[in-house]
C-alpha cells in the first residue's frame, strides 16, 4: 500500500515565483489553438507597446483571469490582484516566447501572482491551521437555490492550501507533479490536500 | 502504513482511486473494500460529483471595470474620465509670457480690424443679419457695468504690480510691458470707436474681452512677484 501520503495540514512548502511561465501546465480551458491564434497579432502588438492592443487583450481575458484569481485567492482582494496580474502581463510580455498558447502563459502568470501574494501576506499558515473550523461554520446549501453558486461559495471558504490545490487540479486540470513544483510541496501533500478539499465540498452537493 | 481495518484508511484513498493515481495492487485492494462497504461507495460517488462540478464552473468578470487601475499601473493614461482632466490641466498651464505676447498681438490686429469694420458699418450693423428680421440692439448697460468693474480691478492690480516690479526679471518686465501695451492699444481702439457709436454691442463686448485679457495678464504678473519674493 502507498505509504508516502502526507497527512492533511502538512503543507509547509514555500511558494516559488521562479518557475518558468513559458512551460505549458494544466489543461487551461481556453488554450485551444484556434482561440489563441486569433489573438497572436494582438499579443505581438501589445508586446511592442501598443496600449490599445493590450487593452483588448485585457478585455478578452479578464473574465478568465478574474475567476481564476477569485477561486485561488478565496475571494479576497480579487480586483486588486487581477489588476496586478495585468500589470505583470504588460511588464513580462516581452518574455513570452510563444512556446505555449498565450492563454497558458497568462494562466501560469496569474497563478504565480496569487501565490506570491499569499506568501507575502504570510496568511497561508494561519489559514491552514484554522481552515476546517471555518468550513464547519458554512451554512448548509440552499436546496432550491443555485447549486453552482453554492458550490463556488463553499469553494471560496476552503482553507487556502486545500482550495488552491483543488482549483489547480480539479478546475484547471493541473497534475499533482505540476502543483507540487508550483507550490514547492510534495506530490503526496498535493494529493492529500485535494482529497481534503473534495471531502469538504461533497457536503454541498448532497 | 495506516491501519487497514480503519475506515478512514480506505476513505483517504478514494480520491486517488477516482483519479487513477493508485498502483495496480492498491487499486485492487480498494476495489475489494468497496465491494463490501456501502459508505465508501457513497463517498466515492460524492467525490466524483465534486470533480464533475468543478469542471463545469463558468467564468465571470468583475462588477466594475478594472482597466483604469491597470492603465495607471502600466503608466498609460486611463482611457476615459482622466482624459478630460488632462485637457483641463494642459489649458491651465499652457500660457507663457511669449504666448501671451503673440496672443495680444493677434488681438491687437484683430481688434483694429474689427473696430475699423464696426466704424464702417455706421449704426452698429457690422454683424450681418440672418433672415428678414432686423437685429435690435439691446441696451449696453450691462456692458458698461462690466467695464467699470474691470477698470477697478485693473487699477488695483497695476498698483500691486508697480510695487513688486523690482522683484521681476528685467526680461520678464520687458515682455510684460510689450504685452500690456498691445492690449492697451486694442482697448484704446475700442474706446475711440465707441465714442462714435456708444451703443454698439460688439464694440462694448470687445472692450470687455480686451480688459479681461489685461486683467488675466496682470493677475499672472502679480502672482509672479509673489513667487519671486
Amino acid at each position: 500500500m502507498q505509504a508516502a501520503i502526507a497527512t492533511p495540514g502538512t503543507f509547509t512548502g514555500a511558494f516559488s515565483l521562479q518557475s518558468d511561465i513559458n512551460q505549458p501546465v494544466g489543461r487551461v480551458r481556453d488554450a485551444t489553438p484556434g482561440r489563441d491564434a486569433g489573438g497572436a497579432e494582438l499579443v505581438a502588438q501589445a508586446a511592442a507597446g501598443d496600449v490599445r492592443a493590450f487593452e483588448l487583450l485585457y478585455r478578452t481575458h479578464l473574465p478568465r483571469v478574474h475567476s481564476l484569481v477569485r477561486r485561488m485567492a478565496g475571494g479576497r482582494d480579487v480586483d486588486e490582484i487581477a489588476q496586478d496580474v495585468f500589470v505583470r502581463v504588460w511588464q513580462k510580455l516581452g518574455t513570452f516566447r510563444g512556446d505555449s498558447a498565450f492563454t497558458t502563459w497568462l494562466h501560469r502568470l496569474t497563478v504565480n501572482v496569487v501565490i506570491e501574494r499569499f506568501r507575502s501576506e504570510n496568511l497561508r499558515r494561519q489559514r491552514h491551521k484554522d481552515g476546517e473550523d471555518i468550513f464547519e461554520m458554512l451554512p448548509a446549501p440552499a436546496r432550491s437555490g443555485d447549486l453552482s453558486m453554492d458550490f463556488e461559495t463553499a469553494m471560496l471558504k476552503l482553507p487556502d492550501g486545500a482550495r488552491q490545490i483543488f482549483v489547480l487540479h480539479d478546475v484547471e486540470g493541473y497534475k499533482h507533479v505540476e502543483i507540487a513544483a508550483l507550490l514547492e510541496i510534495s506530490p503526496g501533500t498535493s494529493k492529500a490536500q485535494l482529497h481534503r478539499a473534495r471531502m469538504m465540498l461533497r457536503k454541498h452537493l448532497r | 502504513m495506516g491501519n487497514m481495518n480503519s475506515h478512514d484508511f480506505w476513505t483517504d484513498r478514494l480520491s486517488d482511486y477516482a483519479d487513477d493515481e493508485l498502483t495496480a495492487d492498491e487499486r485492487s485492494a480498494v476495489d475489494a473494500h468497496l465491494t463490501g462497504c456501502g459508505d465508501c461507495r457513497q463517498i466515492l460517488r460524492e467525490l466524483q460529483a465534486v470533480t464533475a462540478r468543478a469542471r463545469t464552473l463558468t467564468d465571470a468578470g468583475p462588477d466594475r471595470d478594472l482597466w483604469p487601475g491597470v492603465a495607471a499601473g502600466i503608466g498609460a493614461a486611463p482611457a476615459r474620465e482622466p482624459r478630460v482632466l488632462e485637457l483641463r490641466t494642459a489649458r491651465r498651464f499652457s500660457f507663457t509670457l511669449p504666448q501671451l505676447v503673440a496672443a495680444s498681438l493677434a488681438l491687437m490686429v484683430l481688434s483694429g480690424g474689427m473696430v475699423w469694420l464696426a466704424r464702417l458699418g455706421g449704426n452698429g450693423t457690422d454683424i450681418p443679419a440672418t433672415g428678414a428680421a432686423r437685429f435690435e440692439r439691446p441696451p449696453a448697460l450691462a456692458v458698461t457695468f462690466a467695464n467699470a468693474h474691470y477698470d477697478e480691478a485693473i487699477a488695483d492690480l497695476q498698483q500691486t504690480l508697480e510695487a513688486g516690479r523690482a522683484k521681476l526679471d528685467p526680461e520678464t518686465v520687458r515682455v510684460l510691458e510689450q504685452n500690456l501695451t498691445a492690449i492697451d492699444t486694442a482697448i484704446e481702439q475700442c474706446r475711440t470707436a465707441l465714442a462714435a457709436d456708444p451703443a454698439n454691442l460688439y464694440l462694448n463686448e470687445h472692450l470687455v474681452a480686451a480688459k479681461k485679457r489685461k486683467l488675466a495678464l496682470l493677475r499672472r504678473a502679480t502672482a509672479m512677484t509673489d513667487t519671486e519674493s
